[in-house]
């Protein structure tokens, strides 16, 4: 048989088949899913079954936020732009920061330990040596110079 | 009439059809069923513009069709591959069981035959009862049953050929004659 012989035959024959019915169950399945998907609040269906309200309402909002964002974003970019530098200079400024804490704490850490114990004792030895060098100096000037000096 | 009850008459009306389409494409009683619920809740959705549409029953059909191709479409890959292998002329040569030719009259005996012709358009294979039912109930061109199938149109003759022999073997089986 040729191939257009056999479309036919087929076609024909295909065409006679009564349409199979649905089972008695399918009825009683589709209202209790018609049901359970009417007592859903409306906003957790497809958009297109939303309240026609509610559609122009959330095209009108979702076209300001393409809108908005547009306009907004050369503004956006400037701002992100200065936010940029604002950070980085920030960034500079903790930096030097950080950099002075650490030697301050370094002083303040040799002046504790090494220097702060010894400054009583070189200030009473300084004290002494000025001491020392007043009478030499005036022993001499009795003694040596005459009292030249007054 | 309430809401609830126009939907009833209005799922009586077309579930016939829409189980039919889905079963025929399936190939499966209890899948077609899935689909024809799944179907007939987006129609409930959607019931204000469509209950009283006159293209109702073109748009149930489309819905169908493309809720039974999604469905098979997890399986597509599993099936263009045995289909590309050829393991499906093994499967569709194989015979039908067919019962003893009916002696109770010739209505009976025909009305056993389309029901015997119908178990083997479902027992084809997918890659050929999809392609077959498409073109011959859902009149789609073979150009559209390719691009909806996302195959090359000289697979979708090829299917389509090798199903109608198939069938062809089946009546010859069950003493077609050509009437």
């Amino acid at each position: 048989m040729n191939p257009a012989d056999l479309e036919r035959l087929i076609d024909r024959e295909l065409r006679k088949l009564p349409a199979p019915r649905a089972p008695r169950s399918l009825l009683p399945r589709i209202m209790a899913a018609a049901s359970d998907t009417a007592a859903r609040p409306w906003y957790t269906r497809a958009w297109l079954t939303w309240p026609v309200g509610w559609q122009l309402a959330s095209a009108v909002v979702l076209m300001g936020v393409v809108a908005g964002t547009a306009m907004l974003l050369p503004q956006i970019q400037a701002a992100v732009t200065t936010l940029t530098f604002i950070a980085d200079a920030r960034g500079e400024v903790a930096s030097s920061a950080r950099g002075f804490e650490t030697t301050t704490t370094a002083v303040r850490v040799l002046w504790r330990t090494i220097v702060a114990p010894v400054v009583p004792y070189a200030f009473g030895l300084i004290t002494l040596m000025c001491a020392a060098c007043a009478v030499f100096g005036t022993a001499l000037n009795h003694l040596v110079f005459g009292k030249a000096f007054r | 009439m309430t809401d609830v009850e126009r939907f009833e008459a209005f799922v009586r009306t077309y579930q016939d059809m829409v189980f039919a389409t889905a079963v025929r494409l399936l190939g499966n009683p209890a899948e077609a069923e899935d689909v024809a619920q799944s179907v007939f809740v987006k129609a409930f959705e959607q019931f204000d513009t469509i209950g009283s549409s006159p293209a109702a029953a073109g748009w149930l059909r489309t819905v169908a069709r493309n809720a039974c191709l999604n469905h098979l479409s997890r399986y597509r890959s599993r099936w263009r591959f045995f289909s590309e292998l050829g393991s499906s002329d093994a499967e569709t040569d194989a015979p039908f069981d067919v019962a003893a030719p009916g002696i109770a009259g010739r209505a009976l005996e025909q009305a056993d035959e389309r029901e015997r012709l119908e178990q083997a358009l479902r027992r084809l294979p997918s890659h050929q009862r999809v392609p077959l039912v498409l073109f011959h109930f859902e009149e789609a061109s073979y150009e559209d049953i390719a691009r909806m199938l996302g195959i090359s149109l000289a697979k979708v003759k090829t299917d389509i050929h090798r199903g109608r022999e198939a069938l062809r073997k089946q009546l010859e089986t069950s003493g077609y004659e050509s009437r």
